[in-house]
């Protein structure tokens, strides 16, 4: 294999804020169905963290928060 | 005594009435336990992601309330003895995480 060509503008990536921290929410809320929307896939999967961007923290509790409004039925398990 | 939030999916193969009788009796049995209900929700007859005991449709509230560890599990065992309360879910708000896997 040969080297891979050194991209000249190549610069460090600035990581995203957490989109769930930069809104300032401190407490994810399970009924907060817009909140979580934009965390699934269409699929109705939970996004993985470098998809969804979010940090450990907001991950957790999101998972969490998307897995006791999917046992209440208000998100689906998955689609299809 | 610590903040409790409880979600109580009811069928709704009984009356809107009759949902929400059922929703009033588990304030009730909040009230008389000695529960200090600090918010309520009545979300009405809404859509479920998915079929639960062959219904798609159910009513749905929510109890906000402070009250002690006693309180909450009489709570739940009376909703568990009733036939029209499908599903709830209790949950602590303050808490970030689930303690339950």
């Amino acid at each position: 294999m040969p080297p891979r060509p050194k991209s000249k503008d190549r610069r460090p990536r600035k990581d995203k804020p957490c989109p769930i921290c930069s809104q300032g929410i401190e407490y994810i809320d399970y009924k907060d169905l817009a909140l979580l929307k934009p965390f699934l896939n269409e699929r109705a999967k939970i996004k993985a963290r470098r998809t969804s961007g979010a940090c450990a923290k907001c991950q957790v509790q999101l998972a969490a928060a998307v897995k006791n409004a999917r046992e209440m039925a208000l998100i689906p398990y998955t689609t299809r | 005594m610590r903040r409790y939030e409880i979600m109580l999916l009811i069928t709704d193969t009984i009356e809107e009435d009759a949902a929400t009788a059922v929703f009033e009796k588990a304030k009730k049995i909040l009230a008389d336990q000695g529960g200090e209900l600090l918010d309520e929700a009545w979300w009405g007859r809404r859509k479920l992601a998915y079929e639960v005991l062959k219904r798609d449709h159910g009513f749905y509230g929510i109890l906000d309330f402070h009250a002690s560890t006693e309180v909450v599990t009489e709570l739940e065992r009376q909703l568990k003895i009733s036939d029209d309360v499908v599903r709830f879910k209790t949950v602590r708000p303050e808490v970030r995480t689930r303690s339950n896997a």
